[in-house]
């Protein structure tokens, strides 16, 4: 299965709640639309793959890891721009998503104007 | 002749009417033979008074029945063998001197009788008397061993408690008692001389002195109790510790007539009591050093439970001022996200007053703590833990728990142990991993708190080690988590134990006893049935 651009919409995969929220509210000031998943796996089933034109995900989280979502979305062929937030960063990983594809990796906390330019770049591809 | 004998005679009844009338029969004999023994020497003839002597004999001994027998045969005998030849008139008289001597003994012999009997009643009395006095003796002397015994006893349990007992008079009287006890504890020979008020304070640790000296005055003043503790210093220089009592005796006038009291000897209290507080301080050190190791363990994971919200207040915080900066500021959405700094600052804020609350080193405070909250932080604590090895911590907690006593740290730590133990026997499991944490009401007041897990199960054939101290299955560790865990379960009156789960993983479970009267103050509700 291959995943064809249609939108802008981001997609943001992170179990913490407030995180996840609070992600969305600040790309909402910044004018971009987004949805958020609590789970790599509610993404996957959510069948919004299609419309995601870059993925902000967790790396860290209960069942499936946000670096296994980045393997199971390569291996769809659906190649979506992913950025990794992680409260566990470490140059191995970072390398490891980086090598996946990801178009940034974020330690958390990060800074706005990053994450922001990270997602501007992502949909710019 | 006695009651007694009379009392014989009745026991055999024919032999003593023989007796009796036998005696009559005797005793006129013995008359009639002293008589013809007089004749044949040719004495005067003394018949009548030797008859009157055997008449009065029979009726003394015998009774009158007998007596009158004596007189009829004394009259014959004189009759028809001494005055054969004489008047009729003077035979009559002979006989009617018999007759009345007769009748006056028969007086006599009843009142004798009488007499006999008023003896016979009084001895009767006396001896009711003496049995009374004899068995008031024997009581008296059952109640002076009962007492002696209990002297003993009382002197031995002092020994043994290390109290003794005493009374004292203020000046210008002195210590009036002093029980064995007393001495020993005070250092004093107790076969030596009661010793002085003087002597006695001379004992007193210096240091002791004016501040005892100062309770007694203002005791014996206001003629109230008094309490104080003290030390003593032995002839050989030994410091004791003793606690003294005293209690005033007020006379009817209402003067202070004396104190007693008691001296107990603590310092074998007082040292075990700094033992057990230098245990109960070793304990805690090594039960904080077990949790500092565990939170050692889970420093990754809890700095990303702490970054998370401060990554949320940072996005939140960069929200508003977005909102702010723009062309056309949106000061709702700013004050929204603003909102969001605030409530996730203060979660920031509560993790890690959490941590902090399960890290500190603080003495043991036990209070009503509702266990589901405790569950409840402690899975806010390793949820990320758990995360990190892909293991789903689920909760089905019973919302109707009362609240137990409890030191919530300390049960906190046992929580942390059992999860922390449950995630490292399945992180390295390749089927579902699932943590599942219990509460529930469990029987005889007691709740029941239970952590369970898919992972390897206990090590075979040692199921009962796990709880020793020492005993790990983990490369690095120190086997003194489960071990530690018990101890604080047990000193909470709980108990602590493991099982083997089917088909695999394992469940450790404790208990926690439900306080008297608690049993109506529930749990807040929460979320029972939850996946995190």
């Amino acid at each position: 299965m291959s995943c064809k651009k249609e939108t802008k919409l981001v997609a943001i995969v992170d179990d913490d709640d407030s995180v996840r929220d609070t992600l969305q509210e600040l790309l909402r000031s910044a004018g971009f639309p987004s949805r958020g998943f609590d789970s790599a796996e509610a993404f996957l089933t959510s069948g919004n793959q299609q419309e995601t034109a870059c993925l902000i995900t967790d790396i860290r989280m209960p069942g499936m890891s946000g670096l296994e979502l980045q393997s199971r979305l390569n291996a769809e062929r659906c190649k979506i721009p992913t950025i990794f937030i992680t409260a566990h960063g470490d140059e191995e990983m970072r390398f490891q998503a980086l090598r996946a594809g990801a178009v940034e990796f974020l330690p958390k906390p990060f800074d706005d104007e990053v994450l922001l330019e990270s997602v501007r770049a992502a949909l710019e591809r | 002749m006695g009651q007694l004998d009379k009392t014989k005679w009745t026991a055999e009844p024919a032999i003593s009417v023989a007796l009796c009338y036998g005696l009559a029969v005797v005793s006129v004999a013995a008359a009639l033979g002293l008589s013809l023994a007089f004749t044949h020497f040719h004495l005067p003839q003394p018949f009548g008074a030797f008859a009157l002597s055997a008449i009065a004999l029979t009726f003394w001994y015998a009774g009158t029945a007998p007596g009158v027998l004596a007189a009829v045969l004394s009259s014959i005998v004189r009759d028809y063998l001494f005055e054969p030849n004489t008047s009729t008139e003077s035979r009559l008289l002979f006989d009617l001197v018999f007759l009345v001597f007769a009748f006056l003994m028969t007086r006599v012999a009843r009142v004798r009788n009488q007499l006999e009997l008023r003896v016979a009643e009084r001895t009767a009395e006396l001896t009711q008397l003496n049995d009374n006095l004899k068995r008031e003796i024997a009581k008296h002397n059952q109640v002076e061993a009962e007492l002696r015994l209990s002297e003993a006893y009382l002197a031995e349990a002092q020994r043994l408690s290390h109290t003794g007992s005493w009374a004292w008079s203020p000046p210008p009287g002195d210590i009036r008692y002093w029980s064995e006890e007393c001495y020993r504890v005070q250092g004093f020979d107790p076969k030596g001389v009661r010793p002085r008020f003087e002597t006695f304070f001379q004992r007193i640790h210096p240091d002791d002195q004016a501040r005892i000296a100062e309770v007694i005055e203002r005791a014996v003043r206001e003629k109230k109790e008094f309490e104080f503790d003290y030390r003593i210093i032995h002839p050989g220089g030994e410091i004791r510790y003793a606690r003294s009592v005293g209690h005033p005796i007020l006379g009817p006038s209402g003067d202070l007539v004396e104190f007693v009291g008691t001296i107990i000897d603590v310092s074998d209290r007082r040292q075990a009591e700094k033992e057990r507080e230098r245990l109960r301080e070793a304990q805690a050190d090594l039960a904080h050093a077990s949790r500092m190791t565990t939170m050692g363990e889970l420093t990754a994971s809890l700095a990303h439970e702490v970054n998370q919200p401060i990554t949320a207040v940072v996005n939140g915080a960069s929200t508003c001022i977005r909102w702010l900066t723009r062309d056309d500021p949106d000061l709702g959405e700013a004050r929204e996200a603003a909102s969001g700094v605030i409530r996730n600052a203060k979660r920031a804020a509560d993790i890690i007053n959490r941590i902090r609350s399960i890290s500190k080193k603080g003495e043991s405070k036990r209070q009503l703590v509702d266990v589901n909250e405790l569950i409840g932080e402690m899975i806010a604590l390793l949820r990320n833990e758990a995360n990190r090895y892909s293991i789903s911590i689920r909760t089905d907690l019973d919302t109707e728990l009362p609240k137990v006593m409890a030191d919530s740290v300390q049960v906190q730590q046992v929580m942390m142990n059992l999860i922390m133990n449950s995630i490292d026997a399945m992180k390295n499991v390749d089927r579902t991993r699932e943590l599942v944490v219990q509460s529930r009401r469990a029987e005889d007041q007691y709740l029941m708190i239970s952590v369970s897990d898919s992972g390897l199960g206990l090590p075979a054939e040692q199921e009962k080690q796990i709880f020793d101290a020492f005993f790990t299955t983990k490369p690095h560790g120190l086997g003194m988590g489960l071990r530690i865990s018990r101890s604080i379960v047990e000193s909470h009156g709980g108990r602590l134990w493991a099982a083997n789960n089917s088909p695999h993983g394992a469940s450790f479970s404790f208990t926690l006893p439900i306080p008297i009267g608690v049993s109506e103050q529930r749990s807040k509700p929460s979320d029972a049935h939850t996946n995190v």
